[in-house]
């Protein structure tokens, strides 16, 4: 992996969308089957924030209860979670706090960054926007709304927390270190000083 | 897919689910669903080859009675045997998931486990010609030995 590799979790609650949102994303498809994830499933994206390229390493889990917990090494190394849950049912608001607890659990980045996102805009709404912002505020997690079946907003998602991950200052210090670390090895580096 | 296939399971997650089961057959004699799945998930993501055939084995035994879980057993028996480089059986497994479901997960599995069959049998074809070459070799150094030993008997 290069050090530009982003790894991102995607979790929640089974059949709220979360690989739709992925497979939207990153090749522009949408499947009005529900196909059950079957234990994890990995797609890559490259993005482009501000001139820089990122490799999104995209985990996409599975929501069954069967999956939960059986490998929980692999939240470790993520630089940031999508939480999605779906408008048209309450519960799988209620419980992303489970899955909350869960991440917090596995992941060994205490300052992991969260976006929830409540998917299915374009159905019939029972959770009103500002539930979903009240309990991404909470946990101090970033929020927007979408729909991968329609294309709204699905790419700011991903855009969102990768620019939160990409100006935070761990992120920025792990790259720094990085760099401190290919000069200490003494492999001749390139210098981007414009000095 | 190359992420998926190549990734082998954390230590720790292996240890977990692997006592888990062993408790569960010395406390009731037999696993359940759930631990030998747990097990068995973690098999077939081993390095060794030793552990990924374990995992087939389980996987088998679970397909065969506990249909319920049928699409998840498939799945990991492709991916298990696609890594035990056993691509046509892989292949079979993938084909016999997508007849019941249609599912974009397994056919990007198929794909994958296609181009690496494909790319081994191209290297096959290299390295049988090579592999002629070398069997006469050995076998000629056989009858010569064979030949050698004759003589010393008499």
């Amino acid at each position: 992996m290069s050090d530009k590799t982003i790894k991102l979790l995607i979790i929640g609650e089974s059949g709220v969308g979360k690989s739709s949102l992925i497979r939207r994303f990153v090749e522009n498809k949408f499947d009005d089957n529900h196909d059950v994830t079957i234990g994890m499933d990995f797609k890559s994206k490259v993005v482009n924030i501000d001139g820089i390229e990122y490799k999104l390493a995209l985990w996409d889990t599975a929501g069954a209860e069967r999956f939960r917990s059986l490998t929980p090494s692999f939240y470790r190394k993520a630089l940031g979670a999508v939480l999605v849950y779906d408008i048209t049912n309450r519960e799988s608001l209620t419980k992303l706090e489970a899955w909350l607890a869960e991440l917090e659990n596995y992941s060994d980045n205490p300052n992991i960054a969260t976006i929830v996102v409540g998917n299915k805009i374009d159905q019939d709404r029972v959770v009103s926007r500002e539930e979903g912002l009240k309990f991404a505020r909470k946990h101090r997690a970033l929020f927007l709304e979408a729909t991968a079946k329609e294309d709204q907003y699905v790419a700011n998602v991903f855009k969102e927390i990768v620019e939160k991950i990409v100006t935070s200052d761990d992120y920025n210090m792990a790259q720094a270190g990085n760099t401190i670390d290919v000069n200490a090895d003494g492999v001749a580096a390139e210098s981007n000083c414009k000095c | 897919m190359e992420e998926m296939m190549e990734t082998v399971v954390p230590q720790e997650d292996f240890d977990r689910n692997e006592q888990r089961y062993l408790r569960e057959l010395e406390l009731d004699g037999h696993a359940s669903v759930e631990a030998k799945f747990g097990y068995a998930y973690c098999l077939v993501r081993c390095a060794h080859k030793q552990d990924i055939a374990k995992g087939i084995e389980l996987l088998e035994d679970l397909a065969e009675h506990h249909p319920e879980g049928r699409r998840d057993y498939l799945y990991y028996l492709a991916l298990g045997e696609a890594r035990m480089k056993n691509y046509s059986v892989a292949l079979n497994y993938c084909k016999g998931f997508l007849e019941i479901e249609d599912n974009p997960q397994v056919r990007s599995l198929q794909e994958y486990i296609q181009k690496r069959y494909d790319k081994d049998l191209k290297k096959g074809m290299a390295v049988a010609g090579g592999a002629v070459l070398v069997l006469g070799g050995i076998l000629g150094l056989g009858m010569a030995l064979a030949k050698n030993k004759n003589r010393r008997d008499k």
